[in-house]
Order: structure tokens, then sequence, then C-alpha cells
């Protein structure tokens, strides 16, 4: 091991990124929220049709979550925060979401891949590192919302892998400058 | 790929020269075993105080090379100028691509010693074929800001947590540790925890990147570990996927009895948590060892002026 000190020559010269959001990011963490409502309400419907069977504490327990990172985003947004779904987006996946189960798990499952496509897109973008900081955990737990729901479907951890594990080749929903 | 079977995994991990001998593990042999709560109880801490002062005198008397031979408190030698270790984007991705070794290293000397087989063993294939890209990927960028791409597992996290782990699920017998009773359960809860701690790692470098176009490449990256450790959690745990802890919903949407160890929505948000993993055999009490899986902290970062070699 080498104990010759080394001028880090990256990114010293960077100005450090704003710690709260910018007016810019404000506009995407605000989309973000309305998604995270839409998802919300999209479960809540799976739950109240009967789809989830002996995991339906699984899907109420997924409408939760994305109740949580609604508050978090508003909590950080404060009075810019819309606090109401995206109604488009809710009209246009409402189908998906009814009594059948393995129908309504590969519904969310797009969604849920679409909202970590979302959220990579916004981590692109976003200056501020408090915003930054609380899409990147979303986009964790969306992540993993991806593999569960996959089970849900029925599919084979082995014989459908990529379901688990690849994110899907779609685009972001967030507004484009 | 390694090759080498469970004695010669055995072996390895007795004479950890490629991977894990270094300084830092020194620091943590040095060290192990101290207990600094008991030893520095209060009426300790006055002795103790009263010796160091005295102590410091004398030191003090004894003088410095360079003394007039009049004793003086307060007369040291200059300190030693510590290395200068700063936590640039170039770090992050050198650590993140030391993370990524320890997980090739792990699932290579899981498929070298056959500890897993049939279904499990593909699922680790997988793994370890992303793990790789990843390990290239985050070298790639890290040359791509002009630093040396660093090419074998974090030292640290390596001699505390991955080779202890490895000897509590194969046995050691220079160090009397039996070999678990289920290799291929012990490797999968290893294996959840450690692509937990990956993902989690990825996360928690967001708000440290000061590039932010770095932010979506390593959440790129943090999105397939956080999928490996989900799709872990089915397998653990097929009959609760989503977990309902700290959350508001309604009694009869709640699991029943005990929180699992693994889920493969374990909560709402990415966690920056220890993850904690059972391995190992238990002992005479029917104990077995809980080994808390963390993010690498500012000591097990490996910084610019760390070699590849570690």
């Amino acid at each position: 091991m080498s104990t010759t000190p080394v001028t880090s020559t990256s990114d010293k010269s960077a100005a450090t990124p704003p710690r709260r959001p910018t007016s810019a990011d404000i506009e995407l963490l605000a989309f973000a929220q309305a998604a995270e409502l839409t998802a919300r309400d999209l479960y809540k419907q799976a739950v109240a049709e009967g789809a989830g069977g002996d995991q339906i504490g699984s899907l109420a327990a997924l409408a939760a979550h994305h109740d949580a990172y609604a508050q978090s985003l508003s909590a950080l947004l404060g009075t810019d925060a819309p606090q109401a779904r995206n109604d488009e987006l809710f009209s246009s996946l409402k189908s998906g979401f009814g009594s059948n189960t393995e129908s309504t798990a590969l519904a969310a499952h797009e969604l849920e891949n679409t909202l970590v496509v979302t959220h990579t897109d916004l981590l692109g973008r976003l200056d501020g590192t408090e915003g930054a900081a609380l899409v990147a955990s979303i986009l964790i737990g969306e992540s993993r919302h991806c593999a569960a729901l996959a089970a849900l479907a029925g599919k084979s951890p082995v014989n459908d892998i990529d379901l688990f594990l690849t994110t899907s080749d779609v685009e972001s929903l967030a507004p484009q400058a | 790929m390694n090759d080498f079977n469970r004695d010669e995994l055995r072996r390895a991990l007795r004479t950890p020269s490629d991977h894990g001998t270094d300084a830092f593990g020194s620091i943590v042999k040095a060290t192990s075993g101290l207990n600094f709560a008991r030893s520095l109880s209060r009426r300790r801490f006055f002795v103790a105080g009263g010796a160091t002062v005295s102590f410091a005198a004398l030191v003090a008397a004894c003088g410095g090379s360079e003394s007039t031979g009049i004793a003086r408190l307060g007369d040291a030698p200059t300190p030693n100028k510590l290395v200068e270790a700063e936590v640039t984007d170039i770090t992050l991705l050198r650590t993140a691509t030391s993370l990524e070794h320890n997980a090739i290293f792990v699932y290579e000397a899981v498929a070298s010693a056959g500890l897993l087989t049939g279904d499990a063993a593909e699922i680790a294939k997988r793994f370890l074929d992303d793990h790789r890209a990843h390990a290239e990927a985050t070298a790639s960028l890290t040359t791509d800001l002009g630093g040396k791409a660093y090419t074998q597992p974090n030292p640290r996290l390596q001699s505390v947590y991955i080779e202890p782990a490895l000897k509590l699920i194969v046995g050691d017998e220079a160090t009397g540790i039996p070999p678990t009773d289920d290799p291929a359960a012990d490797v999968l809860a290893l294996a959840y925890a450690l692509e937990t701690i990956a993902g989690s790692t990825y996360q928690a470098y967001v708000p440290l990147l000061a590039d932010k176009s770095l932010r979506a490449a390593a959440m790129g990256i943090g999105d397939q570990e956080a999928r490996h450790a989900a799709l872990l959690g089915v397998v653990l745990n097929p009959a609760r996927l989503v977990s309902s802890m700290g959350l508001s919903i309604a009694a009869e949407y709640q699991e029943e009895g005990e929180t699992q160890t693994a889920y493969a929505s374990p909560s709402a948000f990415g966690t920056q948590a220890p993850v904690p993993v059972t391995l190992g055999a238990a002992n005479e009490s029917g104990i077995r060892t809980n080994v808390n899986l963390e993010t690498p902290s500012l000591n097990s970062m490996v910084y610019e002026y760390l070699d590849a070699e570690g």
C-alpha cells in the first residue's frame, strides 16, 4: 500500500452543490410527488377490488410506501407540493389495477419500472442534494418493489430472472426541459 | 475465477494475503478485544488521568532532540503530517469498485466451494456476472475522471465482514470455528445482506457526488443491487413480500407473527442502517453469531493515495 500523499485531481475546483432544492428542482420534485400519489391511489384501488390473494397485505403496504414517498416530498417542498395525484396518469393506468392478482401485479411492475426510470432521470437533473438524496432512497424502494411484483405475478426467479432484475426500456415520465 | 474447493477456501481465509492483510487489518487486529467502556470507569478515569499527567511531565522533561536542556512542559516533537484523504468523486467511485470486488470474491468463493446448487447456484452466477459488469462500469467512470481504477476487494470490508462471515460458514480449524449446519441458507442470508448494503452504498453516495451526472450512473447500478437483494428476499421469505413494519395500514393487512430478517421489500425507503445477518453453527447455548454489515464509512473508503493492490 502506498503511503505517499496524492492530491486529488477530479473535482476540487467543482462548486459545492446546493443543499436545498432550486426553483428548477421544485418543479421536478412536485411532479414526483404527484406521481407518487397516483401510484398510491392505484394500489388502493387494487386492494379495494380484492387483488393480491394471500399477499393483499403486501399490496396494502405498497400503497403505504407510495404515500410515505409523497409525504416526504411534501416535507421537502412545503407549500410548493401539489398534494394531488396526476389525474391524467391515473386514468391511463387504472384499468390495470383490478381484482386479478397476476394482471394487477404486472401492471404495477410496469408502473414501478417507469418510476425507477423517472427517478433515475431526475437524479441527473436535480441540483440540490437534499432532493437528490430523497429521490435516491425512493428509487431503491421502488427497485425492490419491481422484484416483489414479479413474484406476486407468479414469475420464476430463475426462468424469468430478467423480470426481477432488469429495468424496462421505458421513457421517463418527468417533464423534459 | 478463483479456483479452490472448501478446504482451499478455509486455507485462503487463514492466510488472506491477497485480499485482507493491510494497514486496515492491522488496526482492526490491534484493537480487537479492547473494551473501552469497561476500561474507563469513572474511578479508573481519574486514576488514568493522574497517571497521564505525570507521564506527560516525565516525557516533557526528557525533551526533544533540540532541547536546550531545560525541562519545559509541552516541549514535544513535531507530529508527522497525515496523508491528505479527501472524499472526491474518484474516491467514491474507487470505493464502489472495491465493494463490487468484495461481492465478486464472495460469489466466486461460493461457486468454487460448491456451497450452492441448482436454482440458487444459477441465481448466484447471474449476480456474479452483474457485479463484474458493475466493477467494469465504476472503474471506467473512475478513469474517465482522471483517476486510477481500483481492482481489489475493499480491504477493510474484506477483513472485518467478508472473511469472518465466510469462516462462520465453512469453518476454521485454526480458530476452532465449526462449519455451519446449512451452508446454502447461510450463503443466501449473507448475499441478501451484502446486496442490500451494496444498494445502500450507491444511495449514500448520491448527495456526496459533486458531479450530478454521476448520481444517475451510480443509482443505475444501485437499482440493480437493490433488485438482487429483493430477489433473494423472495427466495428467503416468499410468504410475505412487502413488510408492514412501521407502516400505518389497517390491522387486517399487518403481517402476523415476528418480523422476518428478509423481505423482497423490507421498508419503504432504501435504508442506511446496518444490515444484520445471522451465520454459523450454534454454540453450546444454541446461539448463532450475528454480524452487522454496514456501508463503507470514512475509514473504509479507497482514497486516491491507496494503490490498486490495496
